[in-house]
């Protein structure tokens, strides 16, 4: 029940700050390879995006993986992800893809705020009775079961490993509204108090100019 | 369901190309590494092919790096189909690159460079890798060509698992992957997302009474649980080369499909050899040398082979099966004469296996196997005199001649091929010897022949003299061309 293992492990890393706009994002180069991107909002100082980038053993440029937060991603996205960053452009033909699920799939986003932990799916047209919601502190997840089985997903919630709590299902609530299922969880006590010690580590990180200030200076000359 | 229907036809009409050496499906040996006489496409050299064998249960205990082997023999005694042979024991999992002598040569790449990569191409690494999968049983699955028949096809599958069910949108490579392997509604498939192979497990149980009888071989699985996309641990086999390119940054990955690799440097090799030990002490990945055969070794010259003796020390080194026709002639790129054309330094690192011609009886046997792998019927006669044949001139013009004797006999609509037909050809098509007897009387009558050959030698000083003493040892053709 404690948060020691990920404060040192965070500690460990190199760590590069800027200022882009309202965000301040952070890049965690850790010791084993890892790296890890946060972006924090400077008005609540809550993250709102974090993406980790894992070693991939036949080498090659691994991916990003979005952990929380929206994934950038177009309306008409045609090629899969890799493609649109990559900038090969006679490579972005319509039909480039292996397989993608389809448009009208469930969609699974995450996200943070002050209180709780937030997962949207949308594309989920059944009423509220059909989702079975619960937390697993055996698998350390929450699982998404549908009565109908047309959707299942176990989803893992890192933030309570790295500070020891399992998954309780008092915390959880559920909720339905257009065409999206909405899972809260709220915080226990100890990841707040995670989070906050995590702030106050990345304060003593220097913080590079603000790119975006920099360009607009370079063109109005 | 009509589109399977109308891809199925499509398949069946392709047709499977004939080539010298694919009638050979192994060594031939049995248990013990004795060679039968006829096996597998082999025949004859039984000693030479006893000892490929040791080399290949050599290469498969995979302990000895860097060991070369040297078939040497005369023209058409079966040294490459050994090395054929060799490659089909082996197996697919063990690399095995083929090249020929003369394949270094190019302006693109210096010979060593081409040299190391076929080295690299040898050697296999298996390395067990974390990918994400799809699995599940198919639900529905919708193919839509456009009625041209060419241009997009438009794929969507259903898959389902005990507790979910998901559509996917399919990308064309995927598509042509689902049509191979024919999958249809209730079967139960995985889908590597990263390579988009389709592997099929077999049908799933709740459709066991959707047809009243089913083959053999169909196997029932039960339809997966939880959730569709997984983490799961896969083991392949890639060779060094491949992680080369994959890890020049100048091309990229995509040089893999487009061929063109250029140069990789040194330092990138180096790191891979690094990374690759590395993996290895952690018990992620596991070296699996395979074999590297240089056809035509007589090709390669003083440098190639002075880079051979160094490359062959490494621990990364495969195994080189090198194959010659040449007896006791000029290393390549130097004055000095050797046996087979190889510095006697590098001879000294090898073991060297001899082929022996071929008895008329083992002559008969391989054009047998040869009428059969072509589709021929021929009658025994008819076979008779093609041995015949083959004994007075060569091998392979009698094999030529099977097929055309074979296009003859269907011109007057038989089946079976007759000494007439092989009659016949042998009397359109000349073979090497016949070819060079006439050239030789009527030599006046062709162009150029005012020119003697003492003119010549002093119209070109360097480079003609050189060439024919080489080609000189090669066979009749060559030297019938020179004049």
């Amino acid at each position: 029940m404690s948060y020691e293992n990920w404060l040192n492990y965070l500690t460990s890393a190199e760590k590069n700050s800027m200022i882009s706009g309202r965000l301040r994002k952070v890049l965690y180069k850790f010791p084993d390879g890892q790296q890890m991107a946060e972006d924090y909002s400077l008005d609540t100082g809550i993250v709102l995006r974090r993406a980790w980038r894992k070693c991939k053993q036949l080498m090659g440029q691994p991916e990003w993986e979005v952990e929380l937060g929206e994934e950038p991603r177009q309306l008409n996205w045609s090629g899969n992800k890799a493609n649109g960053a990559g900038g090969d452009v006679d490579n972005t033909h319509d039909d480039d893809f292996m397989l993608r699920e389809s448009n009208s799939a469930p969609l699974l986003t995450k996200r943070v705020t002050k209180k709780n932990v937030e997962w949207r799916i949308r594309n989920m047209p059944y009423p509220l009775e059909v989702y079975n919601v619960s937390a697993s502190p055996e698998q350390r997840s929450i699982v998404v079961r549908t009565t109908n089985k047309k959707y299942y997903k176990v989803i893992p919630v890192p933030e309570l490993d790295r500070c020891g709590t399992p998954p309780t299902q008092a915390n959880i609530s559920v909720h339905h509204q257009f065409n999206t299922l909405i899972i809260t969880y709220l915080k226990p006590a100890i990841l707040c108090e995670m989070e906050a010690q995590v702030l106050l580590l990345l304060k003593d990180v220097e913080t590079e100019t603000d790119m975006d200030d920099l360009l607009k200076g370079l063109m109005a000359k | 369901m009509a589109e399977t229907e109308k891809i199925e036809v499509r398949d069946i009409t392709r047709i499977e190309r004939i080539g010298a050496h694919s009638h050979i499906r192994g060594l031939g040996l049995d248990d013990v590494l004795e060679a039968r006489a006829v096996s597998q496409g082999m025949v004859g050299q039984k000693d030479a092919r006893r000892a490929a064998g040791v080399v290949v249960q050599m290469v498969r205990e995979g302990k000895i790096a860097g060991r070369c082997i040297l078939l040497a023999g005369e023209p058409s005694t079966g040294k490459t189909a050994i090395a054929v042979g060799m490659a089909q024991a082996l197996g697919t999992e063990t690399p095995f690159t083929s090249m020929s002598g003369s394949e270094i040569y190019s302006l693109e790449m210096s010979k060593t460079e081409a040299l190391s990569q076929a080295l690299r191409k040898s050697i296999g690494v298996r390395i067990k890798e974390e990918t994400e999968i799809i699995e599940g049983e198919v639900v529905e699955i919708q193919i839509e060509r456009p009625a041209t028949g060419t241009g997009q096809k438009v794929g969507k599958v259903t898959l389902k698992t005990t507790e979910m069910e998901t559509n996917y949108d399919l990308g064309n490579k995927i598509i042509e992957c689902f049509m191979k392997e024919k999958i249809q509604a209730g079967d139960v498939i995985t889908i590597d997302k990263a390579s988009g192979k389709v592997n099929k497990l077999g049908r799933s149980f709740t459709r066991a009474r959707d047809y009243d009888a089913t083959g053999a071989q169909t196997r029932f699985v039960q339809c997966p649980e939880g959730e569709l996309q997984k983490r799961k641990e896969v083991v392949h086999t890639v060779t060094l080369h491949e992680i080369d390119v994959i890890n020049s940054r100048t091309h990229g990955f995509l040089a893999l499909f487009s061929g063109d690799t250029g140069e990789i440097k040194q330092e990138v090799r180096d790191q891979i050899n690094n990374k690759v030990l590395e993996w290895r002490e952690e018990g992620k990945a596991e070296i699996n040398p395979g074999v590297l055969f240089i056809d035509e070794v007589h090709m390669l010259d003083i440098e190639c082979f002075s880079y051979l003796n160094r490359a062959l020390e490494s621990d990364m080194a495969p195994v080189v099966v090198m194959a010659t026709n040449r007896g006791i002639t000029r290393i390549r790129g130097t004055n000095y004469r050797s046996p087979h054309g190889i510095p006697i330094d590098l001879l000294d690192r090898m073991i060297i296996i001899r082929t022996v011609p071929y008895s008329e009886k083992e002559v008969k046997e391989i054009l047998k196997i040869r009428c059969e792998e072509e589709d021929c019927i021929m009658h025994p006669d008819a076979l008779t005199i093609l041995t015949r044949i083959a004994t007075d001139t060569s091998l392979r013009y009698a094999i030529q001649l099977i097929t055309t004797a074979n296009l003859v006999c269907r011109r007057r609509k038989a089946t079976e091929v007759n000494t007439e037909d092989v009659k016949k050809v042998y009397s359109l098509f000349l073979d090497e010897n016949r070819s060079s007897k006439i050239l030789k009387e009527y030599q006046d009558d062709y162009m150029f022949s005012e020119i003697t050959e003492k003119e010549e030698e002093f119209a070109s000083v360097g480079g003609g003299s050189k060439r024919r003493s080489e080609a000189g040892g090669g066979g009749g053709d060559a030297q019938a061309m020179e004049h």
